[in-house]
């Protein structure tokens, strides 16, 4: 086996597992806090993309030129554009949560299932009537020109496989931070364990669920303008990233975040290695492991490896 | 067919209009701490004899220790003895409101009409249409009845295409044949999927059914001599009406739409007999508490893996008819998003009801008839750019199901029920919390 082609494969997935980490992590704070999985977080981090591209070629859809470009110098361009549609992808998700999913919040299951599915089918024919369903350039997060690599034994670690780590070791302490330090994080913390006596100690579960639902989807936005100039910007680019999310998520276990950030990786490695040494999956079919792989773990260890062991009521 | 996994298949005397068809087994028992609408737990009107609240008398629920005194016990036991065949006692008949009346003759008279005044190519695309019921139902059945979310159902549609597909090429069977064939592979395939759902349940069982309706583009890519890899296989062979029916190619169409209205009948009445037998009434007791319906002795293995298999039969029946109205077969027709929209379809026309499937495709065929009226309106700016989003299916469908959450829980058919009968699956929400 060539020891450096598979270490340059690793390297490789490496920038995958960051971004199913992250979104893993997005589909964790949402189920920890209210058990509910959402199925159009991928479609929601997608869109936050599209306003990024929005704001950078111009706000028509079908032009392109003017946006932020005519009127800021070219190097602040793609961090401000993405930044503001980081911004508005928090504040979507905010208003998601309020307007529609609170007011179910003693519905059954189904009628959760049904509202998340929903948004993830109306936002992709959305996305697909307003941008086009075809693939659009989106300019890359990090510098990602050739030369843009560190040689590690001969394999090449490319500048946004780094940054991708950087940004997510940075969201992950932000993250953390705010949970442990602030009001607001304390009383997300008390609603994720018990949302009955939370509110019995006076905390407000609907803002604090809000709070939840706006980090997910700040997660998400930045997972997917991270991975739109690699993927390439277009309806379905987080459909297949969310089968691979969800799976990291399951194989970490669901309500643990430690676990989704395990999960990001082993599956984000086993996407690119299984199809590289086993010639019927193929790059097409890698998303068929992460499946299988969440059947395995839903079948024999439900709570995944770091989640805690639910235990259930007749 | 599909009723080859069932025990008893055959269907009982009076059972055609029985109201329990719809009604959860639970649901007069529902437990008092579940946050539910109050009128979910009313009881039944003390007049009408109810199956649920004479056998609640029975002693047999204090047995269970599942929770002592608790309502769902009794109402566990109930499901079970009534599963157990306690077929002599009386039922409630269902009253028919004036809208269902309605309903029934406007679909008789479409039934009747369509054919009679539509050309060629329109009765091909109506046939099509009446085909998808079956796709629909398919969702109900494991969604509405089996309380196992499935939003993969697309992959059996397709799967039953090629299956069909191959048997009357390749292996040259006839139409009949080919067709059952298509039926019973979607049907294998689909008790292969509900293997894993004996375990996974509820939102995971959702997750997995979705990823497996975006695996199956890629995956039948990979198995052309089935599905004919990525450009899709041509059907060679064509179902040919006898000669004295007539050889235009209206009579053609005229024919396979018959065809396709007696098949499609006969699973529903199928379909219906299944519910109302046995097996459905262990179905229904499993969706709405698994663990005590094992208790009271349903074998929750065949349950589960056999209401998979006759859903998925059923899509794989609408998918081999399919083939026989348009002779090509392609995983193109088949992505993800075609799954969730069946699935929205079967949410909308109302879950855990038969008639709620006709009504799901009923409703389609009307926003998709005022998408294209609205779509080709131009020239209005931004609102033009709104209108043409409404001749989107997936577009309105996702809307319509967000919409429909709020205002019309139990689906459309919600509407022409008089009772408060029907209900929809419930599912506990079990989050990190239990």
């Amino acid at each position: 086996m060539d020891v450096v082609l598979l270490l340059q494969r690793i390297f490789d997935a490496l920038f995958n597992s960051a971004i199913y980490s992250s979104l893993a992590l997005a589909l964790v704070i949402i189920f920890r806090s209210t058990g509910l999985l959402n199925f159009a977080q991928g479609e929601m981090a997608t869109f936050s993309a599209y306003i990024a591209f929005v704001l950078l070629a111009g706000a028509a859809p079908g032009v392109t030129g003017g946006g932020l470009a005519s009127w800021i110098g070219a190097p602040l361009v793609t961090p401000l554009a993405i930044g503001g549609a980081v911004v508005i992808g928090i504040a979507a998700g905010a208003a998601t949560e309020r307007v529609l999913i609170r007011p179910l919040r003693n519905a059954p299951e189904l009628a959760l299932v049904n509202v998340t599915i929903g948004i993830l089918l109306a936002l992709n024919s959305l996305m697909g009537q307003w941008w086009g369903t075809g693939p659009r350039v989106f300019p890359p997060f990090f510098p990602s020109s050739p030369g843009d690599h560190i040689d590690i034994a001969g394999a090449r670690l490319r500048f946004s496989t780094v940054g991708a780590w950087l940004v997510l070791f940075a969201l992950l302490t932000v993250l953390a931070l705010l949970l442990r330090y602030t009001r607001a994080g304390l009383a997300f913390r008390a609603v994720s364990i018990d949302s009955e006596s939370a509110a019995l100690n006076g905390i407000r579960v609907g803002p604090t669920l809000m709070y939840g639902w706006a980090l997910a989807a700040g997660l998400g936005a930045i997972a997917a303008n991270m991975s739109a100039n690699s993927v390439l910007l277009e309806p379905t680019m987080m459909v297949r990233v969310l089968v691979y999310a969800f799976a990291a998520a399951t194989l970490g276990g669901l309500d643990s975040p430690k676990g989704a950030l395990v999960g990001g990786v082993v599956i984000g490695l086993s996407q690119t290695l299984i199809p590289a040494y086993v010639p019927f999956i193929g790059f097409e079919l890698s998303v068929l492991p992460a499946l299988v792989a969440m059947v395995v773990v839903l079948i024999v260890r439900p709570a995944g490896l770091f989640g805690t062991q639910r235990i259930e009521r007749v | 067919m599909s009723d080859d996994n069932w025990p008893s298949p055959m269907p009982r005397p009076g059972d055609d209009d029985d109201p329990g068809a719809e009604a959860s087994v639970f649901a007069v028992f529902a437990p008092p701490e579940a946050d539910e609408p109050p009128e979910t737990a009313t009881l039944p009107e003390a007049d009408e004899p109810s199956e649920t609240a004479t056998l609640g008398a029975e002693p047999s629920g204090g047995v269970l220790g599942v929770r002592r005194g608790s309502p769902t016990a009794s109402g566990v036991g109930t499901a079970i003895l009534s599963a157990g065949g306690a077929d002599h006692l009386e039922r409630p008949r269902r009253r028919i409101g004036p809208l269902s009346w309605i309903g029934a003759v406007l679909l008789g008279v479409w039934l009747v009409a369509m054919p009679l005044t539509s050309s060629v190519t329109e009765l091909r695309q109506n046939t099509q249409i009446i085909v998808m019921v079956l796709a629909v139902l398919g969702v109900n059945v494991a969604t509405g009845y089996g309380g196992m979310i499935s939003l993969g159902h697309g992959v059996f549609v397709a799967v039953g295409a090629f299956a069909a597909a191959y048997a009357v090429d390749d292996l040259a069977l006839p139409w009949a044949l080919s067709i059952l064939a298509g039926t019973a592979f979607a049907g294998v395939i689909g008790a292969l999927v509900g293997l894993p759902a004996l375990r996974i349940k509820g939102i995971h069982l959702a997750l997995v059914t979705l990823g497996l309706a975006i695996v199956f583009q890629p995956l039948a890519k990979r198995v052309p001599a089935f599905s004919g890899g990525v450009s899709g296989r041509a059907v060679g062979a064509e179902l040919v009406p006898p000669s004295w029916f007539g050889t235009s190619r209206w009579t053609e169409g005229l024919y396979h739409y018959l065809i396709c209205l007696v098949v499609v009948g006969l699973a529903m009445w199928l379909t219906h007999n299944i519910i109302n037998s046995r097996p459905g009434r262990a179905m229904r007791a499993v969706r709405d508490n698994d663990t005590a319906s094992a208790v009271y002795g349903v074998n929750l293995v065949a349950s589960r893996v056999s209401t998979f298999a006759v859903s998925a039969s059923l899509a794989g029946l609408a998918g081999a008819l399919g083939i026989v109205l348009v002779p090509f077969a392609s995983q193109e027709s088949y992505p993800f998003q075609e799954s969730l929209v069946l699935y929205a379809t079967a949410v909308l026309g109302g879950l855990g009801s038969l008639w709620g499937s006709v009504l799901g495709v009923a409703i389609r065929e009307v926003f998709s008839r005022i998408g294209e009226l609205l779509g080709d309106v131009s020239g209005l700016g931004p609102l033009g750019e709104f209108l043409r989003l409404l001749d989107e299916e997936q577009f309105v469908f996702g809307v319509l199901l967000v919409a429909l959450t709020f205002v019309f829980p139990r689906g459309l058919i919600g509407m022409f029920k008089r009772r408060q009968d029907d209900q929809a699956p419930r599912a506990d929400r079990h989050g990190a919390r239990a």
